[in-house]
């Protein structure tokens, strides 16, 4: 199995953590991730809000990158799988649009072909990887483990773009979760948004609907792990931004995946962790 | 409470046919006011005056100034939750980005969002990825981040026009 990977601007410069988890898991599974020369910023969220031909030309020339490499598109952040995908599916399905995406490509010399796919790291490692395989590669399991899964919005919407789990009642974070021998705990609020994209328009508002969901989880669980490094991001910080810090860990995925492999506590990045996370280490089997 | 009156004029029909005319708002007169979409906002629940119930109202009446003045229609998250929930699948989310793009017209970016687009073409990401990042992803046993070709960035926003418009250019 082989991918281009698209890491995304915010994991590359921000979440080391995450991205070395993600390659090292990767690797351990016998993916290869093949980083991808030329490529930019994914567009953002936002810039489709703005123009959307911008926001499709600027997917359009990654995925352009990824078609010359001739491999699937593997991604870490949801806010990147949902542009690349909306861009691939509407310039696929709309030969009019995929023309005028392809005039304003025509500066850049790359073309918008449709050849590729687009998926989530989580998404690849459950349908081409599959669960039974990452569960088999637990070799260190975590026992008594309760962690709460936070899949973010754009992993699964809109729904008729994205076109994989019900946002109402997602699986593939929980079933990851309990591959690594962990408990998937269920909390209200699961499938809530963090609000992290309001962050730089009224930042209160992001600390308390992070935090809404952090005392939440800390009631149910020992940590919470997420996909998404904007809700990771929201999730952390949130913590420091009162005065009673809950201390509630939040993982990487492929962090919490990684340590079930048997990978270091370094190998996995945990220190880059913000929050202290080192107590998940003490709930494996020796 | 009292409500005040509002009646729709020509400039505000004009306004509201622009709303319509935007990719993936065309559906905005189909909005009953059943209030689905500002009950379960992750937003609404913290900011009382963000309510896309209301902003979809506002734009069935045009009502372009209340609509374009301040930041509401820079607080949406994006979540995409009343683009799922509304039975009439009116997507006020869509609503929100059509009313992004005509206060855009107006020139009335949010300073955080003008600074987004504006770094694009500067850097290639949305984030600084120079000597010192690259030397930190090495510490961390990371490869360097690819070299973004700016240049063919810049192409790109210079031919749609997005740089003018934000005032980036």
């Amino acid at each position: 199995m082989k991918y281009a990977f698209f890491v995304g601007c915010t994991v590359l410069s921000r979440l080391p953590g995450y991205e070395k988890s993600a390659r090292k898991v990767a690797e351990k599974l016998g993916v290869e991730l093949v980083d991808m020369p030329g490529s930019s910023c994914c567009g953002t969220t936002y810039m489709e809000t703005l123009d959307r031909k911008t926001a499709l030309a600027l997917a359009a020339r990654n995925i352009a990158i990824a078609e010359e490499m001739g491999l699937d598109i593997v991604t870490v952040c949801n806010g990147c799988t949902e542009n690349l995908t909306k861009t691939n599916k509407a310039l696929k399905e709309d030969p009019a649009l995929r023309a005028e995406v392809n005039e304003i490509l025509a500066e850049t010399g790359k073309q918008f072909k449709g050849t590729v796919n687009v998926k989530h790291y989580v998404r690849m490692l459950k349908e081409d990887v599959g669960l039974d395989r990452v569960k088999a590669a637990s070799v260190k399991p975590f026992k008594g483990l309760r962690v709460g899964a936070h899949y973010g919005c754009h992993l699964l919407k809109p729904t008729d773009e994205m076109l994989y789990e019900d946002p109402n009642d997602p699986k593939v974070l929980d079933d990851l979760i309990r591959a690594t021998g962990a408990e998937s705990v269920d909390y209200p609020g699961k499938t809530e948004c963090c609000a992290g994209p309001v962050m730089g328009i009224r930042e209160k508002v992001t600390w308390d609907v992070g935090m809404g969901k952090v005392e939440t989880v800390k009631k149910h669980a020992d940590a919470m792990a997420t996909c998404c490094p904007f809700c990771y991001i929201t999730y952390e910080r949130c913590q420091f931004m009162t005065e009673t810090n809950p201390n509630l860990p939040v993982v990487h995925i492929p962090q919490l995946l990684g340590l079930a492999m048997g990978l270091t506590a370094n190998e996995v990045g945990l220190s880059t962790n913000k929050v202290d996370a080192s107590a998940l280490l003490a709930k494996q089997e020796a | 409470m009292e409500q005040s009156e509002i009646r729709i004029t020509a400039e505000g029909k004009n306004f509201r046919n622009e709303i319509m005319a935007t990719h993936g708002a065309d559906k905005l007169m189909h909005c009953y006011q059943c209030g689905t979409c500002t009950s379960d906002c992750p937003v609404a629940k913290r900011v009382p005056e963000f309510r896309p119930r209301n902003i979809a109202r506002l734009a069935i009446y045009g009502q372009k100034d209340r609509l374009l003045d301040g930041d509401l229609v820079w607080l949406c998250a994006g979540c995409y939750t009343c683009y799922e929930r509304c039975p009439q699948k009116v997507h006020v989310s869509e609503i929100v980005s059509a009313l992004r793009q005509l206060a855009l017209r107006e020139g009335k970016i949010h300073p955080t969002i003008k600074s987004i687009v504006t770094t694009i073409p500067r850097l290639g990401y949305i984030s600084e990825i120079g000597e010192f990042e690259n030397e930190m992803r090495g510490e961390d046993g990371l490869p360097p981040a690819p070299t973004p070709a700016i240049e063919e960035i810049k192409a790109i926003m210079r031919k749609t026009g997005i740089l003018g418009r934000v005032g980036g250019d």
